[in-house]
């Protein structure tokens, strides 16, 4: 009995020793290629707005990196390749901007509905209320080819409102370009030693989540007030305004 | 057997459809103007794809309503 627990342990100890390197080995692998579940998040760096005076009368927003344009662009600082009506050649755009693009939301779900109707929803009410008729084919081609147009059109137009109603912060005044149903346009500006007060605006669950909201820019004199509707990041809108206001009110002492 | 609508309602529809695809001619003519106007006032790079979609629609506008006169 002794003996052959003596023999079991003799054994367990040469396989150790002879397999202790193999072991090593193997637990060192694991520990290298073992891959890194809890890294933690790389810091988001959320560069401040900062304006600063090359020269009397002159701002440039030098110390914020360029955000790069595309044609989803709602909030730029210091955007390239961007000019717009009745800039100035000395004139710098600061911040661009344009309303959130959840406002689009409501328009793509409708268009959604209107492509899925024809192939959907139409066949499902008319077996539902039981209308039963058919028409000539090159009635039932026009009639989707027109619905699909139509279709388009809708979304086109509603793109473009979105796209062009812009909101935009130079370093000598604040525009903005309004179009209403696609044939009426507002240009307003209000020059930066004009503005008197900026405040913001933003309540509710949505606008907590998508960070939006509303600026109002009060003018002095008959000047009419500016208003920045549901705009992303309107604090740094706000400070950025203010920051350029501030200068603006230091280089006229 | 599924009926077909009579003469009287087919005419309705065609004419419908000859009026409703002039006057979406028309508006999508209005479009294309638009869209330059607005071009005018913001110069961006993306601002060409959006001439060719405005411009593409009327030309589609325009194929729809002459297809509408030959099989209507």
């Amino acid at each position: 009995m002794v003996n052959s627990v003596r023999s079991a342990f003799a054994i367990r100890k040469i396989f150790f020793l002879t397999h202790s390197r193999l072991l090593f080995a193997v637990f060192y692998s694991i520990f290298v290629w073992m891959p890194t579940i809890f890294v933690s998040p790389p810091k988001q760096v959320t560069p401040k707005t900062t304006v600063k005076k090359s020269s009397k009368k002159s701002f440039v927003a030098s110390e914020e990196p360029s955000t790069p344009m595309h044609p989803l662009t709602a909030f730029a600082v210091n955007p390239h390749g961007l000019r717009f009506e009745t800039q100035e050649e000395e004139e710098v755009v600061i911040l661009f901007l344009r309303q959130h693009f959840i406002v689009n939301i409501p328009w793509i779900f409708l268009t959604i509905v209107l492509l899925l109707a024809p192939t959907v929803i139409f066949p499902k009410l008319f077996s539902v209320l039981s209308i039963n008729f058919s028409l000539p084919a090159g009635y039932f081609l026009i009639g989707t080819l027109f619905w699909y147009l139509a279709t388009f059109g809708f979304a086109l137009a509603s793109f473009i409102g979105w796209f062009f109603n812009i909101y935009i912060v130079t370093n000598e005044r604040v525009v903005d370009i309004d179009f209403f149903y696609l044939l009426y346009k507002k240009f307003s500006e209000a020059e930066l030693s004009k503005i008197q007060d900026i405040s913001y605006t933003s309540g509710g669950i949505f606008a907590a989540i998508f960070n939006y909201g509303n600026v109002t820019i009060e003018t002095a004199g008959e000047a009419p007030n500016l208003m920045f509707e549901v705009i992303p990041y309107p604090e740094r809108v706000v400070e950025t305004i203010r920051a350029l206001t501030e200068q603006n009110e230091g280089d006229a002492v | 057997m599924i009926p077909v609508l009579p003469g009287a309602l087919l005419l309705v529809i065609k004419i419908f459809f000859l009026v409703g695809l002039l006057l979406y001619s028309i508006f999508a003519a209005v479009l294309v103007r638009q869209e330059q106007l607005m071009a005018d006032v913001l110069e961006e790079s993306f601002e060409p794809i959006l001439r060719l979609l405005v411009i593409g629609h009327l030309v589609m506008a325009i194929g729809i309503f002459v297809l509408a006169f030959f099989f209507l």
